[in-house]
């Protein structure tokens, strides 16, 4: 008996994942009267955190470092293709070392945690904090002590960005089929992103984008860019015409 | 569920597993060990496993928490160079981490991380050979990479077995899970045994290993005592255990020692001169950790060859902070003990003159003050001078 319960307790917990109401969230928030005038801003930005692989039958995270290593390349030509329609200068940081690598490493460990608790606490409207309830309010900071991260290099803001994408394996894939014939929904690969701008000056986080069901094929050049113009939609500052441009030519392609 | 639907997703279940094996990527016949010279990850498995590594490699290397002196790091890195060998040594990279819990880690590309409360528990050079021998046959075994494969396998047979259902499902689905659990404690003990081998070959006193695991059971005792709670049980495991039983790690080390000629050193002089510049800050550590009863006895542990001025100081520190009106009795000599042996002890006299404060007596307030006027003397630039200024006004 005991056993029982506790298997049907993994396969609740991790083995099926099944399909939530995900659509329901909000996926991109901009600090309300924040506007970033094209031209006129350098934006530092940090070693994106990037992770590829596939997901196992039973949905464990299978790393793939040649993925992984393929997407880096391709999100990192996608995003010096992407920086002309910006509007504005991108300036890759160089590697930090030192006690530049521990505040570095301090400020991106916060960055994800706040991005975590905008997801949790402000995108997913019935799980809003109190104080986060009034509309079009979104008041996130790091704090000022960000502008140490900005010394010696001119930059106005930061942007941190990250992916992770765990793709069905052909096993997952029947399983999800299998599933599927005996009316239990699974759901095969998991796609997340997030991109987001921080004010260097103030550590205010002026614009965020995290989305849990991204498109786009990291592993291809194409897919990259499709990923990397979801990554960036509504980009404050962002021209229209030029996204118009660039997202047509990604569809062409 | 009817029988026929049930029968086909048997069915099903067996082709797949004949595919999947069928299809998986076969191993290099004879591959290369990990830590043979410039060692790159051969399959995707294996790659994959290193590129996590490599990520959290790189949190830990700009860790606030890590301990940088590198003289101590210099010393462990001498110790399991004479561990395991000069030739294999060097395929590791140790991160060594102020943290006051007894850990240490293994990743898969031979990132080796040891926390400071380890070392703390640790008397003399052999229980550290033993310790670091043991993660380095974590990573000569591939330990971490095996453990990968072996979960999947058995999460994929959980995830079939718990959609199949019926009378048996479950029950298959369990043993599946708990199958990655008795994996991982094979590993241990694998790990334990070849840790033994290396220290016979490096002349290490195996025994020095079981005595240490051994006084870990007798101090979560102390803390279980302390805290009324019921102690654990060192002698079975359950389910879910990560390692093999304490006592059982301890018999294998004094079994393994007791087979070996001629004992070994436990080198306890080159310990001592190694960790002395780190031990008072990593007794502060321990006693925020706030358990009377465990730190009670790791005191008594570690000044069993002589009680120093810093286990006399964090004595004293330890019953001030319990400071029922005994405790503040035996506080007061602890301190003046710490101050016999080192006059200048600046925290030692602060702690005296809190304790003979807070006795609530107008002589000893008097002698207390006295000592906290002494404490602002020698360290004027405390960060808690304005406080203890104002206690003296």
């Amino acid at each position: 008996m005991f056993g029982r319960i506790v298997a049907v307790f993994f396969a609740c917990a991790g083995l099926f994942t099944l399909a939530g109401p995900v659509a329901a969230q909000e996926k991109s928030a901009v600090r309300p009267g924040f506007v970033l005038k094209p031209g006129s801003a350098r934006i530092l930005l940090f070693r994106p955190r990037i992770l590829v692989g596939a997901q196992s039958t039973g949905a464990m995270f299978e790393p793939n470092a040649d993925w992984t290593e393929q997407a880096r390349e391709n999100l990192g030509k996608a995003l010096a293709a992407a920086q002309t329609t910006l509007g504005n200068t991108v300036v890759v940081a160089p590697e930090a070392i030192g006690k530049a690598a521990a505040r570095l490493a301090a400020y991106q460990a916060l960055f994800a945690t706040v991005a975590d608790a905008v997801v949790e606490y402000q995108f997913f409207a019935g799980n809003r904090l109190p104080t986060k309830k009034r509309a079009g309010q979104f008041d996130w900071t790091l704090g000022p002590g960000v502008a140490d991260l900005a010394k010696d290099t001119g930059c106005d803001y930061a942007l941190f960005i990250g992916t992770e994408d765990q793709y069905g394996s052909t096993g997952r894939k029947i399983f999800q089929f299998v599933a599927a014939v005996a009316r239990v929904p699974i759901v095969s690969g998991s796609h997340k992103g997030q991109a987001g701008l921080v004010d260097l000056r103030t550590g205010d986080l002026v614009w965020l984008n995290a989305d849990m069901r991204m498109g786009g094929d990291v592993r291809d050049p194409a897919g990259a860019s499709k990923r990397m113009m979801q990554l960036l939609e509504d980009f404050p500052g962002r021209s229209l015409d030029a996204a118009a441009n660039a997202e047509s030519r990604v569809a062409t392609r | 569920m009817r029988v026929a639907t049930r029968l086909a997703l048997a069915t099903t279940l067996v082709v797949l597993f004949g595919l999947s094996s069928a299809a998986g990527e076969t191993p290099a016949a004879v591959p290369l060990p990990p830590y043979a010279g410039a060692y790159q990850p051969q399959t995707v498995d294996e790659r994959g496993a290193w590129m996590m590594a490599d990520e959290a490699e790189r949190s830990l290397r700009d860790s606030p928490a890590l301990i940088g002196d590198p003289a101590l790091n210099a010393y462990l890195q001498r110790v399991l160079c004479r561990t395991v060998g000069e030739d294999r040594c060097r395929g590791i990279r140790i991160y060594i981490l102020r943290v006051a819990d007894v850990n240490a880690s293994m990743m898969a590309n031979g990132t080796l991380q040891i926390w400071s409360g380890i070392l703390l528990r640790m008397q003399n050079e052999a229980e550290l050979a033993g310790v670091l021998g043991h993660e380095f046959a974590h990573f000569e075994r591939r330990h971490q990479l095996n453990h990968f494969r072996k979960a999947r396998t058995a999460t994929d047979i959980a995830a079939w077995a718990g959609l199949a259902g019926g009378r048996y499902g479950p029950t298959v689905a369990f043993s599946a899970q708990t199958s990655i659990y008795a994996f991982g404690r094979e590993q241990e003990t694998e790990s334990d045994m070849l840790s033994s081998r290396y220290m016979q070959a490096s002349h290490y006193d195996g025994h020095s290993v079981g005595a240490f695991w051994e006084r870990l059971m007798d101090e979560a005792d102390a803390t279980a005592l302390g805290r009324h709670r019921r102690s654990t049980r060192f002698d079975r495991v359950s389910y879910f255990d990560t390692h093999p039983a304490t006592l059982e790690r301890a018999r294998t080390f004094h079994a393994a020692a007791a087979s070996a000629p001629g004992g070994g050193d436990d080198e306890h002089a080159a310990w001592t001169a190694a960790l002395a510049r780190w031990r008072e800050a990593w007794l502060e550590d321990q006693l925020k950790l706030n358990d009377f009863g465990g730190t009670e006895y790791l005191l008594a542990q570690l000044g069993r060859d002589g009680w120093t001025q810093d286990l006399l100081f964090a004595r004293g520190e330890l019953y001030r902070m319990r400071g029922n009106p005994r405790d503040l009795i035996a506080a007061a000599d602890f301190y003046r003990e710490a101050i016999i042996l080192a006059p200048d002890h600046a925290e030692a006299h602060r702690g005296l003159g809190l304790t003979l404060l807070r006795r609530g007596r107008e002589v000893d307030a008097e002698t207390g003050r006295a000592e906290l006027r002494r404490y602002l003397t020698l360290k004027p630039a405390a960060t808690d001078a304005a406080m203890m200024a104002a206690l003296l006004s």
